[in-house]
């Protein structure tokens, strides 16, 4: 493997396997990054590096230590895994940790490119993004600020236990993020846009770059020019795959992870209003019957694509919510152990100086049965939250808010007018329980997870139909 | 000259060489450890080690960057770079590294902080004073970390230093009860006067009296945001200081300058002082970093600067540089001249809230957002915590917030605690005038 010194990785499992220690594993992993950032159609900077290194985590007496370097020499990994082992024993643990049970195994997996990314030279990226801006600004829309970064990441891994696994892989991924400023009158609207997928530059072709963002831009227009506020109270809510996923992600994936219900996270992320001997646990009904929420790494060419955890471990779908019941937790093999069952593969870092922790993956509402059409034919008077713009979520996952950036007031079944910003704030007991209709085409959108301290921003997707929400408060 | 600075001048001189107009680069050796802890327990403790050199190079206002690791490939890698610069694109914004000669601080990372073999120890403290507090049932969880870092930078342009810099940080959550929460920090550059069991306390005290919460009641209430909220607050304001906000519009500040943005009791500064935890002596051009006053007497005085941007304003660098961006170091918000106590006696119908996290804007530009209270949620009446609260949301406006600063506490805490009270910020207690609560239904 480029970037990797798989000796000093296997010299560094050695030399920590002749410690008194219960598990061992090393996780080594170099990445090639070309990013591009851009303001106001000014190319910034452009900026290309690898970086490589490798981590021990060691799991002695019930304690776990983990120490990274970069530095490839056999010295240098001595010295970590010292450090690691040491780190373990000081932890003085009196609940003991253990590992859930796995087997060894020996895996080699990439995502393929159709278009090969190293073969994208930095002029054709700087190009495309130049294009998009020049495209962008010249609709007759006053869009008076633009950011954009770009960047795409070629990752290897090389991954090593004591158990005997051995798993190497390759991933490419491609992200954006596009942040614009419409103005018109004086009144500024402002929209966000990520990107993500795992593959080749064939991203390009699916992502329609410059068409979406003069979507959006046409959007923030209309909305300054057009959008009526809302008049507060009960009332049905559409909301679009946009927002629906936002919802999976905060308030069902979130919650779902066992770290998080167990209390590893307390003081960073919070904890879940599920938890052992609470009100909500396993099998408790948290949403109607035609809700079911996913988690699923094997999305192919998702953001979030894996086909084993960074503990080694197969990925596979997680049914979260299953037809309105909480039915599994995400697990990594420390949780699962606490709860006496295997990892479903949730073990997830974003580099080789940081712990793998639980994470999310691709969460997304099931499809339903529903034409779109069908939705909002049966609404009287409701709003269509197409998209989102501001949103939050309190740190036991229950009192969410999200604000729309496009939407339409509904009536007997048809688009009136755009609405301004009007606003869901809610449980997500009742949010997912309000759902009565849950359309039959999924979409997906990129996004960027934030969670362990420090922060690891994990690529992963949110997605879902158009889902429809019964007589809740609109704001 | 150190070896470090040596090793890294070598990269600015093959750059030049090259061909390149102006280089910079900046290497960090950085030993950074960690111990993060839940339930009382410690979780994990982790220990990294970073070489890196930060290469960033201009060809004819093209502007290229990449990273060196533990000086390998060096020539490789710079060719690259250089091969880099000749295929991408002018940047006409770009105004050059900055010029000139520098005397820096002496800085030096604190002895005791670079010996400390055991830090757990200090989670312990924390956890027993945070215990004895709430109660001998009660949960904590948190992180203690310790940085040490060495950093040698040289630009071209005649900037060359070193800067030795050291950090220890505690953060604990202590649960009383399943929804009563506290939260503590201590943070400083040196480990004389670091209390750790001074954060356990604060989160304890909090927690134990947090508890039995009930629902939050919509509506505009004066609030007293405790030091660790307005933490995150500074951390709000202040990163829309910064010139690069303000150019893509990401700042309430945008053509503000010279004008009222907040009330006349508010003076709010950037100061990377030898006390903070992000103390440092110069900025990523090598310009000595230093104290700017951002807002005085509730006045915009300046943004915060890069040579670059600097130039576009048609003003000097105020180094905080970020070759892309420039950003804060350490915020300061002037103290008050009330007490504490005096500050909670202003309030006859009011919040106090200890803590915040989750802000998300809906438009940067006009400062509408929400932030999500976490821990102590206490009503106040005529002076006195009555209750416990829970389930509340702030939902309002940036500037607004601003302008409605109506007293700040003699007292100010060095904050800093993950990426919600970000940068690190040295704050009063804050009370504010008719801020905007709401709640889910």
């Amino acid at each position: 493997m480029k970037g990797l010194n798989k000796d000093v990785a296997d010299f560094a499992l050695k030399y920590a396997s002749g410690k008194k220690v219960e598990y061992a594993e090393v996780r080594a992993h170099s990445e090639k990054t070309d990013s591009l950032m851009m303001k106001n159609g000014v190319l910034d900077a452009y900026v290309s590096a690898v970086d490589s290194g490798f981590c021990v985590r060691i799991l002695a007496e019930g304690g776990i230590g983990f120490a990274s370097t970069n530095k490839w020499t056999k010295d240098e990994a001595k010295v970590i895994v010292d450090i690691a082992y040491k780190y373990a024993k000081m932890a003085k643990r009196k609940d003991k940790i253990v590992f859930a049970e796995e087997k060894s195994l020996k895996a080699n997996w990439k995502v393929d490119e159709k278009k090969r990314v190293e073969n994208v030279s930095p002029e054709t990226r700087i190009e495309t993004w130049m294009e998009m801006d020049k495209a962008l600004v010249s609709q007759g829309i006053n869009v008076a600020a633009r950011m954009f970064s770009f960047g795409t990441s070629l990752t290897e891994k090389y991954f090593v236990n004591t158990e005997g696994s051995v798993i190497s892989s390759y991933v490419p991924r491609i992200g954006a993020y596009a942040f614009i400023t419409v103005v018109q009158n004086g009144k500024p609207e402002q929209s966000y846009k990520q990107f993500g997928y795992a593959g080749g530059w064939e991203a390009l072709d699916r992502w329609k770059l410059t068409e979406e963002m003069i979507k959006e831009a046409k959007v923030l227009q209309k909305v300054i020019k057009e959008a009526k506020a809302i008049k507060p109270g009960k009332m049905d809510l559409v909301c679009g795959s946009e927002v629906a996923g936002i919802a999976a992600h905060e308030s069902c994936g979130h919650p779902m992870e066992a770290d998080r219900i167990l209390g590893r996270e307390m003081s960073q992320a919070g904890r879940s209003f599920i938890y052992p001997n609470g009100s909500f646990w396993l099998e408790t009904k948290i949403g109607s019957s035609v809700v079911t929420i996913v988690d699923d790494p094997t999305v192919k060419n998702s953001y979030g694509y894996y086909e084993y955890d960074d503990e080694g471990i197969k990925a596979r779908p997680r049914y979260l919510y299953k037809n309105g019941v909480i039915n599994e937790f995400l697990h990594n093999r420390e949780t699962a152990a606490k709860l006496d069952i295997r990892s479903n593969g949730a073990s997830r870092a974003i580099n080789y100086d940081r712990e793998a922790i639980v994470r999310m993956a691709n969460t997304f509402v099931q499809p339903g049965d529903m034409n779109e059409e069908e939705i909002f034919e049966d609404v009287k008077q409701g709003v269509y939250m197409k998209s989102f713009t501001e949103w939050n979520i309190d740190d036991k996952r229950f009192n969410q808010r999200y604000v729309g950036r496009e939407a339409y007031w509904i009536e007997d079944g048809e688009l009136k007018h755009p609405l301004a910003r009007p606003v869901i704030e809610t449980t997500t007991q009742n949010f997912w329980s309000s759902v009565d209709a849950v359309s039959k085409k999924v979409e997906y959108d990129a996004a960027t997870c934030g969670k362990g301290d420090p922060q690891q921003g994990m690529p992963v997707y949110t997605g879902g139909p158009i889902i429809r929400l019964r007589g809740v408060h609109v704001k | 000259m150190s070896e470090l600075l040596v090793r890294t001048e070598e990269i600015v001189k093959r750059s030049k060489a090259l061909g390149a107009d102006e280089v910079i680069a900046k290497t960090t050796f950085g030993r950074y450890r960690q111990t993060r802890f839940s339930n009382n327990q410690i979780d994990i403790s982790v220990a990294w080690n970073d070489y890196v050199t930060d290469v960033v190079l201009a060809w004819k206002k093209r502007v290229v960057g990449t990273q060196i690791r533990n000086f390998q490939n060096v020539d490789q890698t710079v060719k690259r770079l250089f091969e880099l610069s000749k295929v991408s694109k002018e940047n006409p914004m770009y105004g050059g590294f900055a010029k000139g000669k520098f005397r820096y601080h002496k800085s030096k990372a604190d002895e005791a902080l670079v010996n400390l073999d055991n830090p757990v120890e200090y989670v312990f403290d924390a956890v027993e004073a945070a215990k004895k507090e709430a109660g001998p049932d009660s949960e904590t969880g948190g992180i203690l970390l310790t940085s040490l870092s060495d950093i040698c930078l040289v630009s071209s342009e005649g900037p060359m230093g070193e800067d030795h810099r050291s950090a220890i940080e505690l953060s604990i959550r202590a649960f009383s009860q399943r929804e009563a929460s506290g939260h503590g920090v201590e943070c400083g550059s040196a480990l004389k006067g670091f209390d750790a069991a001074r954060a356990g306390r604060k989160a304890g005290e909090i927690a134990k009296q947090a508890k039995d919460p009930k629902a939050g009641v919509e509506g505009r209430y004066d609030v007293i945001f405790d030091p660790l909220f307005g933490g995150s607050l500074l951390g709000m304001w202040g990163s829309m200081t910064s010139a690069y906000s303000v150019m893509i519009q990401m700042s309430i500040f945008v053509d503000k300058l010279g004008q009222r943005v907040a009330s006349d009791n508010v003076t709010l500064r950037d100061s990377p002082a030898p006390y903070s935890v992000a103390n440092r002596v110069f900025d990523d051009e090598g310009v000595p970093a230093k104290e700017n006053v951002l807002i005085r007497k509730g006045l915009l005085k300046t943004y915060l600067h890069n040579t670059s941007t600097a130039r576009i304003f048609k003003t000097e660098t105020t180094g905080n540089a970020g070759i892309i961006s420039p950003t804060p170091w350490n915020l300061e918000m002037d103290s008050g001249d009330m007490s504490r106590e005096e500050l909670f006696s202003e309030v006859k119908h009011g919040l106090y809230l200890t803590n915040t996290w989750y802000t998300r804007f809906q438009n940067y530009a006009t400062g509408d957002f929400s932030t999500i209270p976490r821990d102590g949620i206490f009503l106040i009446e005529e002076g006195e915590i009555k209750e416990s609260w829970k389930d509340i949301r702030l939902s309002d406006n940036a500037l607004k917030m601003l302008n409605n600063i109506i007293g700040l506490s003699k007292e100010r805490q060095h904050v800093h605690w993950w990426s919600e009270a970000d940068p690190p910020s040295l704050v009063p207690y804050i009370l504010m005038k008719d801020v905007r609560i709401t709640r889910p239904r």
